[in-house]
């Protein structure tokens, strides 16, 4: 003992690894040497155990020695001896060593040399322990419990033992001896598992299966009791983890074997029906008080194949006597239950599946199952027990559905039956089961109340879904058009309410009863296709009866939702052709045309807009908003019901749809009668038509309200209305093929706007409007449809190359707008074979143009600011457009733009601040609006453009204000770029980025730029300490004086120190500069080596500290974690 | 497991119940139809141009500390005996919460403020009542700026002694040495472990 001690302190004071291993040696050749000593292996256990504090538990000296032996030094045989060593502690009582041997075992199986026979000797070892186990502390059992799972679910150890053991298993039942009693939750938690892998996975004989099955049984049902020191397992874990323990046991297999059976043998009148009785009663308590779903779930299924069985097939139909006496033997059972809250949902679960299982034992039995429901409804014993006989109502109408559906499957008598199908009690369902409780219960707003509420309304969009078979077997609904007309107004009441009731009325912010009510809206009137037109009518009587000229905050909500319901409830699901007998077939554009026709009808809202941002305009915009919505829904519906192919499917003709709008009467738009559906639906239920026609009637809204926004005064148009129709035509547009842009000669129209004569009209809209018009159209247009547009004296030339008269621009907006035109004719220029001279020409005078542009402005000062700002977005927009498809003619503009961003002028400031325009993301430049991207070409801009300037941008260059510049545009250009572009000059890059952060005065930079100069470098730094943290570990010093500096220079408004960034710098911009400042911050600790963070901590833990008491909310949020994370390293260091 | 609980049965509220910054704002649309609400009712109606996609703006504003942000940082502390936080447990509510002065109405970032917090037990024997005090003392010293003074206190009549209680938890010295101790120390990391 004393020997082992003393090794054990030598061990932990040496330093030196040969030394540690030669004690090692010597502590394992003692151990052998007395091999048969059971005290020598409790010493050299204890021992250890007293250098095993939780701490070091890890990397103890028993983990260390057991490696040391384990290594290459000492082989398999050794690793084999010390199992046997530790092994053997389990069958001596001492205490002190069980950890520490349970310990170095699980060390063993880690260990190389390790075995799969080793295993099967650990565990015969270790049930050795027998009843002592249960006297171990829960922390040692773990130890254990863990190095049973380990082993058992090793697939070496495991198929070493299934060859040893085969299907008697006999260590199961050791183990299970030795475990039986466990009450730790962590350790019931690998148990569970434990015995769970035992049945999956070894394949245990019935017997063994029988006693694995009565341990886990014995937990059910489990619960917990919290603890002072919780754990972190919830009793769910623990159901969860007994719940698998089940659903892993045979009992499954018994279930589906029964079902099996049931389903393969003949003759069900021999083989079935004598056991019926004893099945169920066997059964019925599985689901009446079951809780595991695996199994109620299976014993449902078993209980269906009976009642399939009893049928017949479907040729041969059963004598429907064995039906009738399985049902009523079950519906005897069950049928009290309904009555009693507690068992409610499972009762008319072994109802509800024994019914529906097919068609005959419905058309029997579905009548008295509803009568009962309704019954109980009269009088609920709670609104949860309501709630629930709703909920069962619900589910038969739904099985009802699905009955229908496939009633041609089965026997033909089916669908006879269906003809004669009793239907009366489902006729006076709403108004003696739903209509009673709705009453009842929306005039209380309690929140069970709002749950019966709410599977009334599932069960209304159901009922009136619900179809009947006619005597000469087409289907027909099964409510009359009154019943459905009926349901439908109370659910509209609900959504048109909020624009009825006042602010003050309604506060409810929980919108879910409408919610529930629109899509219940949206199936009802999917069948019940009339429902539609009544809501539509409604709507427009809500809307038209209010002044929209100066609406609330409120009103102006209310609009919205309303409109943006009316408008889901409408096309996001295309009408099915079922139909009432009085009214016409429901076609698939029915609600499209509806819809759209009352929007054209509703606008504008307010004839006039005083400005373009006011409360009326807003109004405006929300049926244009609508508009735009319509198109996405009813497009997605098509795509869900007819396939993607459907929306690219080629039209063999692309006639000149715009030749027919054009002969359109005038108002046709909106008429949504008979007539007008039918003028543009299809004949046949055929994807891609409808699609073609939705198409149609999406361009020709487009044009009428491209029409009204371009001729005349601004009238109803404000801005918001007119980027939502520009949008809304992109998409339009953008989903039409090339043959219709062609035909429809769009091109011609984004500058024409529908007009009808040719003839250059007076502009009278004004150019921020037709700016958006054009826009819209051009969005959407592929390359192959604009190729007119660059012939020499075209639109695009006269567009590209016009100086903006920039005083002549009513705001920044417009020089916003021609940017992103521009951007686009550059972009979708596609130089065809014999473009060689003329339109290709024509590009390339345009962008040397603007690059002569840029360097003759940049370098003089007779341009203001404001209109080089504005002229320099246009001109790098346009090079951004040709840069996206790497046109090289851009290549040959770089040295200029070069040039230009280093004249020593303000406006050779702003241009290198603004280079990074070039390779912004943006969303016009993209493939679903038929831009021409290459994959590559961020890395080619950055290559050219950005890479030459790395070298002049150095500190140490002879022209400073050149390498200031530099670094400005080297800025701007990067956090558009990703990581992995810049990646490879890091060096460079970081040094760049330190002299950003550190380093403005004296160069003349202004305010503005050196604190988006700041945002881009500390967004860079970002992104390196994310990726690639290493490059930085000899400038961390650097990066955190650097961003603290940044951090002290940008302080709030409300604080009373002098600002270092000038005025011109807002509150917004300093916050964030503080914000990314922490954020940098934050991602150090950690990641560098102690030694090149120590002199920082303390000062930077303080400004930590105070930064958490900052104005900004997301400035002291990122504080706090910056914070905590200091901290740690602290600590941990 | 191993011992009973002081209070089995205590009221818990739902997350959703709890006072939040979020119910102050204007509510964004949830319904099925809301799934287009980016494109058709953008927060933003200009998308075009040099400045559309910088996120700059209100997200920025200055908004000093209040209450609410107090009740933020330790609502969300795990109670040691349920696996409930104290705010759904309303062992910490926002009326109990004040700030003196309110930083808002300050002039002078570095003045003094006093946090003053006062704590509910579920039940008025709480043994464990010290320990929630001192993971709340905890929290707040570890994440409120050096200008803030934190006070710790038991509500009025809330506890059976709340005196004592009041006392150790306002002893400088005796917070520090408790915080010595291994297993309290734990105790409270575990606690705080929940707070993000």
């Amino acid at each position: 003992m004393s020997n082992l001690k003393q090794w054990a302190l030598e061990y932990v004071l040496s330093d030196d690894e040969t030394a540690q291993l030669e004690i090692t040696k010597k502590a394992a050749l003692e151990i052998e040497s007395s091999r048969a000593s059971s005290t020598v292996v409790g010493n050299w256990a204890a021992s250890v155990q007293q250098w095993m504090t939780p701490a070091n538990a890890e990397s103890g000296p028993a983990e260390d020695g057991v490696e040391g032996v384990s290594g290459d030094i000492i082989a398999r045989a050794k690793v084999q001896r010390l199992i046997g060593f530790f092994g053997a502690m389990f069958s001596y009582d001492h205490k002190a060593g069980i950890t520490a041997s349970a310990k170095a075992l699980r060390q063993l199986y880690a260990a190389k040399s390790f075995k799969p026979n080793m295993g099967i000797k650990i565990l015969e070892d270790v049930c050795k322990i027998k009843e002592d186990f249960r006297l171990q502390t829960a922390a040692t059992r773990l130890e254990l419990y863990q190095l049973f799972l380990s082993l058992i679910q090793d697939p070496a150890v495991s198929s070493e033992l299934q060859h040893k053991y085969g299907s008697s298993c006999g260590f199961v039942l050791d183990l299970i001896q030795v475990c039986q009693s466990e009450r730790d939750p962590r350790n019931l938690m690998i148990w569970f598992k434990i015995l769970a892998l035992f049945l999956t996975e070894y394949d245990p004989s019935p017997e063994v299966s029988e006693e694995i099955f009565k341990v886990f049984s014995a937990y059910f049902p489990i619960s917990l009791r919290a603890s002072a020191t919780p754990v972190g397992i919830t009793a769910e874990d623990l159901k969860e983890a007994l719940r698998y323990c089940f659903s892993a046991h045979h009992r499954l297999d018994i279930l589906k074997t029964i079902q099996a059976c049931i389903e393969s043998y003949d003759n069900p009148q021999a083989n079935l029906v004598p056991y019926v009785q004893n099945i169920w009663n066997s059964l019925k308590y599985e689901v009446r008080n079951g809780e595991v779903k695996e199994t109620i779930n299976a014993t449902l299924q078993v209980l269906r194949a009976i009642a399939r069985k009893l049928d017949g097939t479907k040729t041969f139909k059963l004598d429907v006597s064995l039906l009738k006496s399985y049902v009523d033997l079950v519906s005897r059972d069950c049928g009290d239950d309904l009555a009693n809250p507690t068992y409610t949902k499972q009762a008319g679960l072994l109802l509800m599946t024994v019914i529906s299982s097919n068609i005959r034992a419905y058309v029997l039995y579905n009548a008295g199952f509803i009568d009962t429901i309704r019954q109980n409804l009269r009088q609920p014993k709670s609104p949860s027990h309501a709630a629930d006989l709703l909920l069962l109502l619900n589910s038969l109408l739904k099985t009802r559905m699905e009955l229908f559906r496939d009633r041609k499957q089965g026997h033909a008598d089916d669908e006879e039956s269906l003809k004669i199908e009793e239907r009366t009690h489902l006729d006076t369902l709403f108004h003696d089961a739903y209509l009673p409780v709705w009453t009842a219960k929306s005039k209380e707003a309690a929140s069970e109340d709002k749950d019966v509420l709410k599977q009334v309304t599932q069960g209304l969009a159901l009922l009136v879904s619900q179809q009947v078979l006619q005597e000469d077997g087409t289907p027909t609904l099964l409510c009359s058009a009154s019943t459905s007309s009926e349901i439908c107004s109370l659910l509209i009441a609900i959504i048109t309410r909020g624009l009825a009731l006042s602010s003050n009325d309604n506060t409810a912010e929980d919108t879910t009863l409408e919610d529930e009510a629109v899509s219940a809206l949206r199936t009802i009137v999917a069948n019940y296709t009339d429902g539609y037109a009544e809501l539509a009518g409604r709507v427009k009587a809500e809307i038209k009866q209010r002044d929209w000229s100066n609406p609330s905050e409120y009103s102006l909500g209310a609009l919205k939702d309303l409109l943006s319901r009316f408008t889901f409830i409408g096309c996001s699901e295309i009408p099915s052709s079922i139909h009432l007998e009085t009214t016409q077939k429901g076609l698939p554009l029915q609600h499209f045309v509806t819809l759209t026709a009352s929007l054209l009808g509703l606008f504008p809202l307010t004839p006039v807009v005083k400005s373009s941002l006011d409360e009326g305009a807003t109004a405006n915009a929300h049926v244009i908003s609508s508009l735009h919505a319509s198109v996405i829904w009813f497009r997605e519906a098509c795509e869900a019901k007819y396939g993607a192919e459907a929306l690219t499917s080629k039209q063999a003709d692309a006639q000149d749809w715009l030749a027919e709008f054009r002969g359109l009467p005038e108002h046709s738009l909106l008429q949504s009668d008979e007539s007008a559906i039918a003028a543009l639906s299809p004949s046949s239920d055929d994807g891609p038509a409808i699609y073609a026609q939705f198409l149609k009637r999406s361009v020709f809204i487009v044009a009428s309200l491209y029409q009204s926004a371009s001729t005349g005064a601004q009238g109803p148009w404000g801005e918001k209305a007119l980027v939502q129709l520009s949008q809304m035509a992109a998409l339009v547009v953008r989903s039409l093929d090339e043959k219709h842009q062609l035909s429809c000669n769009l091109a011609h129209e984004a500058f024409n706007f529908f007009r009808a004569t040719t003839e250059p009209t007076v502009e009278t809209s004004s150019g921020l409007a037709s700016g958006l018009l054009t826009l819209g159209i051009l969005q959407g247009l592929r390359p192959a449809a604009i190729t007119g547009l660059y012939n020499p004296g075209g639109h695009a030339e006269r567009f590209m190359s016009e100086i903006p008269d920039f005083g002549g621009l009513s705001s920044s907006r417009e020089s916003d707008i021609r940017a992103a035109i521009g951007s686009i004719l550059a972009n979708k220029f596609k130089p065809g074979p014999q473009a060689a001279g003329g339109d290709a020409g024509v590009l390339k005078g345009v962008l040397e143009f603007w690059a002569n542009w840029l360097k003759e402005s940049a370098s003089s000062t007779s341009l203001d600011a404001t209109s080089f700002r504005a002229g320099s977005a246009i001109g790098l927009n346009f090079i951004a457009g040709a840069a996206a498809r790497q046109d090289p003619q851009v290549l040959t503009l770089i040295p200029a733009l070069h040039t230009a961003a280093s004249s020593p002028t303000p406006n050779g400031e702003i241009l290198a601040s603004s280079l990074g325009l070039i390779v912004k993301p943006s969303s016009l430049l993209t493939r679903d609006n038929h831009a021409i991207t290459r994959l590559f070409h961020k890395q080619w801009i950055y290559a050219h453009l950005a890479k030459p300037l790395l070298q002049p941008a150095q500190p140490g260059s002879a022209d400073q204000l050149a390498a200031a510049r530099y670094r400005v545009a080297v800025l701007s250009v990067l956090p558009h770029c990703s990581f992995t572009i810049y990646q490879d000059d890091l060096p460079a890059l970081i040094r760049l980025l330190v002299t950003a952060l550190t380093s403005q005065e004296g160069l003349s930079l202004s305010a503005d730029t050196i604190s988006s100069q700041t945002v881009a470098a500390l967004e860079v730094l970002i992104e390196i300490l994310g990726n690639e943290p290493a490059t930085l570990a000899g400038h961390v010093g650097a990066v955190i004086k650097g961003v603290t500096k940044v951090y002290q220079e940008n302080p709030p408004l409300s604080s009373r120190k002098d600002t270092a960034t000038g005025p011109g710098v807002t509150a917004a911009k300093r916050a964030l500069c503080r914000r990314l400042a922490l954020q940098v911050l934050a991602a150090v600790p950690g990641r560098f080596e102690e030694r090149h963070v120590r002199a920082y901590v303390l000062p930077t833990q303080k400004m930590l500290a105070v930064a958490c008491g900052d104005p900004v909310r997301r400035v002291r949020e990122v504080a706090r974690s910056a914070r905590a994370g200091w901290a740690r390293a602290v600590q941990g260091g | 497991m191993s011992r009973d609980l002081e209070n089995a049965n205590p009221t818990i509220l739902n997350v959703s119940q709890l006072p939040s910054r979020r119910s102050k704002r204007p509510e964004t649309r949830r319904g099925p139809d809301s799934k287009c609400d980016s494109i058709v009712y953008p927060e933003q109606h200009w998308s075009y141009g040099i400045n559309s996609s910088s996120d700059e703006g209100e997200d920025y504003a200055e908004d000093p500390v209040d209450e609410q942000d107090i009740y933020d940082l330790i609502s969300t502390i795990s109670d040691p005996e349920h696996p409930h936080t104290l705010g759904q447990l309303s062992v910490v509510r926002l009326p109990d919460i004040h700030l003196s002065p309110s930083p808002a109405e300050l002039s002078d970032p570095d003045s003094l403020i006093t946090a003053s917090i006062d704590l509910t037990p579920t039940i008025n024997h709480c043994s464990l009542a010290t320990v929630i005090g001192l993971a709340v003392r905890c929290r707040l010293e570890q994440t409120l700026p050096p200008n803030y003074r934190v006070d710790v206190r038991m509500k009025d009549g809330s506890h059976a002694q709340d005196d004592q209680v009041n006392k150790q938890l306002g002893d400088k010295e005796r917070v520090a040495a408790a915080l010595e101790n291994d297993t309290l120390q734990r105790m409270v990391d575990k606690m705080l472990e929940t707070c993000t």
